[in-house]
């Protein structure tokens, strides 16, 4: 999986590509913990443009940095969603757990 | 360089240098072992196991090059080198060593420098051997541990899931780990008013990890479905006991059903699996369930919501649950099944188990023979209509002995209870604990929630039942109470039972009073139609269904108060007599000190 790791102020932005499953783990985290640590992020959004698939242990990766972020007073928003991607977020009705932008 | 010290063997029948090399070895730390001859050799190298060997060509009794051949013949766990070290300096000699086993060859003499470099060279070698076979070993005992684990593992999953309730004729399915272990669970089991539950599981991920997530649904779904709650506050339940249990990044995807044929209703609670479809007998997607709520285990019970979806049927067909693992399964060009190749595979065939083969056959013909990548399971139920109605229940042998005490229960809710208690498990769970009326938990299941919900539906919230007869008045009267429900702040509901003694029967007497205003009794009751058995009305069915069961059904008051009497059993034995009469029987009741003891 590709990251791309960008932060401007109190907003930070993950873009993410390729396939978001479990070898993704290590990767998404390392990226992850850099912007929980930077106090001045309110925002945190993941953004799947590029991401053409993504799999139960990707939403459960989802969930930990959400609950991480909420301990540090961040937000998390869902960005960029569209095709495989959209459908499996809808499925596990994410909308009713995280922002989601298009 | 390693620290760790080598053993050498030493091969020379010249004392000279035997004692040089010797010298030198035990300068960098390591121990020798010295041998005058192949055949001595041969004997220390069995005797003693050293990690290095310098063996000399040209020597008495046996040669160097044979004492090589013959050491390679030898089994031998781990590698040991032979470095020849030999006068004998022609090419020939030294591809004839190397062919005979040999890992080198230093022609004599040789500087204290080579050898010593030569030592050291090869300490480093056996170092990294040593720490290679010591991880093969840690890893083939991981290996063994992990499979005696995954054994016993799936011995237990598979005697914890496996339900008698998967057997019931109406229910076909199958699940196909990724791995050992499946993180798709299936359960099934009948509630005790006839109603079919189903819940088809899938935990995050696969393999061991996610079946020991899906484990904890098994016991709260059959104990809750036993005994008799409602689809919403078992899926409540679930939700809760995984939240309790599972870490944040874990969670079950689960679709709930229940298939009461008696009403005609498919009730479904589906969060996260793909769409739970009911295929009419022309094969066409009649109904239609998508994940409404986020998958179990995520939200906190304050936030999780139980409420299901509930739709009458008017012809039969099949319920089709499955986990995405069936929907995603991918064809060799990287294609999902998805959910409508799901039913374009059972479309075409005709009757359930028909069905099931088409959809099994058509996941298998996808798969093109390359296993899943995720646990793949379906479950399918095959939903009859039953214009028959029949009440099917066994009445059991009536034959009593000893004396009956009496037994007498009074209950009285309130608006505040009745809005979040499930009255009837609860109520009744308390009623079957007394021995004579455990038999009878079916029934007085139907009679009890007939009344009841006629009490609070009617009498308390005001519900028409002829709402229920509209197309698609069902729902609208399921919405309408949940509604009410939460908005009720007055009436109360009180209920009494009473086990007694009538000449020689055992009887059960319930009686329930609520607050609300009451019904024209008699018009409803005469009406023959509430009655009839062709009767396609939800409406009205059930006081016929408790009429049938009971015998004797009363309503007074303003038709707010109900009096029915169900027979326990028809003939009370005195156990003196039972003694000479039937002692068998007897025998198995001794020791027994309920009052009422029951075949």
């Amino acid at each position: 999986m590709l990251i791309a790791n960008e932060v401007s102020g109190d907003r930070a932005t993950l873009t993410l590509g390729g396939r978001f499953d479990f070898h993704s783990h290590r990767d998404f985290r390392s990226a992850y913990e850099k912007i929980l640590e930077t106090g001045a992020v309110r925002e945190i959004t993941i953004h799947f443009g590029e991401v053409d698939y993504l799999d139960s242990s990707a939403l459960g990766m989802l969930l930990l940095l959400r609950e991480k972020a909420e301990g540090t007073g961040k937000s998390v928003i869902l960005a960029g969603l569209h095709g495989t991607v959209k459908q499996v977020l809808d499925i596990a009705n994410f909308g009713k757990l995280f922002s989601i932008k298009a | 360089m390693s620290s760790h010290s080598l053993s050498i063997l030493i091969v020379d029948d010249t004392p000279t240098n035997a004692k040089q090399l010797e010298a030198v070895a035990r300068k960098l730390g390591h121990h020798t072992i010295l041998a005058g001859n192949g055949e001595e050799a041969i004997a220390r190298f069995q005797s003693e196991q050293p990690d290095l060997i310098f063996l000399d060509i040209m020597m008495p009794v046996m040669d160097g090059i044979t004492a090589a051949r013959h050491i390679r013949a030898l089994p031998s766990e781990k590698w040991t080198p032979i470095v020849f070290f030999s006068a004998l300096d022609q090419m020939q000699d030294i591809v004839r060593g190397l062919e005979a086993g040999g890992d080198d060859y230093i022609v004599k003499p040789a500087s204290l420098h080579i050898l010593r470099a030569k030592i050291n060279s090869y300490a480093r070698m056996l170092s990294l051997q040593r720490e290679a076979r010591a991880n093969a070993e840690e890893l083939r005992n991981w290996r063994m541990d992990a499979e005696e684990q995954s054994r016993l593992g799936a011995h237990v999953m598979s005697r914890l899931t496996d339900a008698s309730g998967l057997r019931d004729p109406m229910i076909r399915h199958f699940n196909m780990p990724a791995e050992t272990f499946s993180g798709d669970l299936l359960c099934a089991a009948r509630a005790p008013g006839e109603v079919l539950n189903v819940l088809l599981a899938d935990a995050a991920g696969h393999g061991l990890a996610a079946a020991l997530s899906a484990m904890p649904l098994t016991q709260a779904f059959y104990s809750m479905t036993a005994k008799g709650f409602p689809l919403p506050s078992i899926a409540e339940e679930l939700n809760r006991k995984l939240k309790s249990i599972l870490p944040p990044d874990r969670f079950v995807a689960a679709t709930l059903a229940a298939i009461d044929v008696r009403n005609q209703t498919v009730e479904v609670w589906n969060g996260g699996n793909p769409d739970a479809l009911f295929l009419n007998a022309r094969g066409e997607v009649a109904m239609q369930w998508a994940s409404n709520h986020p998958p179990l285990g995520i939200l906190p019970d304050k936030l999780f919501s139980g409420m299901t979806e509930t739709v009458v049927f008017h012809e039969p067909g099949d319920l089709v649950l499955c986990s995405d693992g069936l929907t995603e399964a991918e064809n060799p060009a990287g294609g999902w099944f998805s959910i409508d190749g799901v039913r374009d595979a059972m479309s075409q065939a005709r009757g359930s188990e028909a069905r099931f083969s088409s959809l099994l056959q058509g996941v298998m013909d996808h798969l093109g023979g390359h296993p899943g990548r995720d646990d793949i399971s379906a479950l399918l139920v095959s939903v009859p209509i039953d214009r028959r109605r029949q009440i099917r229940f066994d009445t059991p042998t009536p034959s009593h002995q000893g004396h009956l005490a009496e037994w007498r229960l009074d209950l009285s809710y309130g608006a505040q209870e009745l809005r979040y208690i499930d009255v009837v498990p609860a109520v009744l769970g308390f009623v079957t604990q007394i021995q004579a009326l455990k038999a009878h938990q079916g029934a007085l299941f139907l009679i009890f929630s007939e009344l009841f919900n006629n009490a609070l539906d009617h009498g308390l919230l005001g519900l028409d039942s002829a709402t229920k007869s509209w197309i698609g008045g069902f729902e609208l009267y399921m919405r309408q109470r949940g509604e009410r429900l939460a908005k009720l702040r007055t009436g109360r509901i009180d209920i009494a039972f009473q086990l007694h003694q009538i000449d020689s029967r055992a009887v059960l007497d319930i009686s329930m009073t609520d607050t609300g205003p009451g019904f024209d009794f008699e018009k409803r009751l005469n009406n023959p139609d509430a009655l009839g058995a062709g009767n396609e009305l939800a409406y009205g069915r059930g006081i016929a269904l408790v009429k049938n069961l009971c015998g004797q059904v009363v309503y007074s008051g303003n038709g707010n108060k109900v009096w029915v009497r169900y027979v326990v059993s028809d003939l009370i034995v005195e156990s003196e007599e039972a003694e000479v009469e039937t002692a068998t029987q007897h025998s198995d009741g001794a020791g027994d000190d309920t009052d009422l003891v029951m075949f």
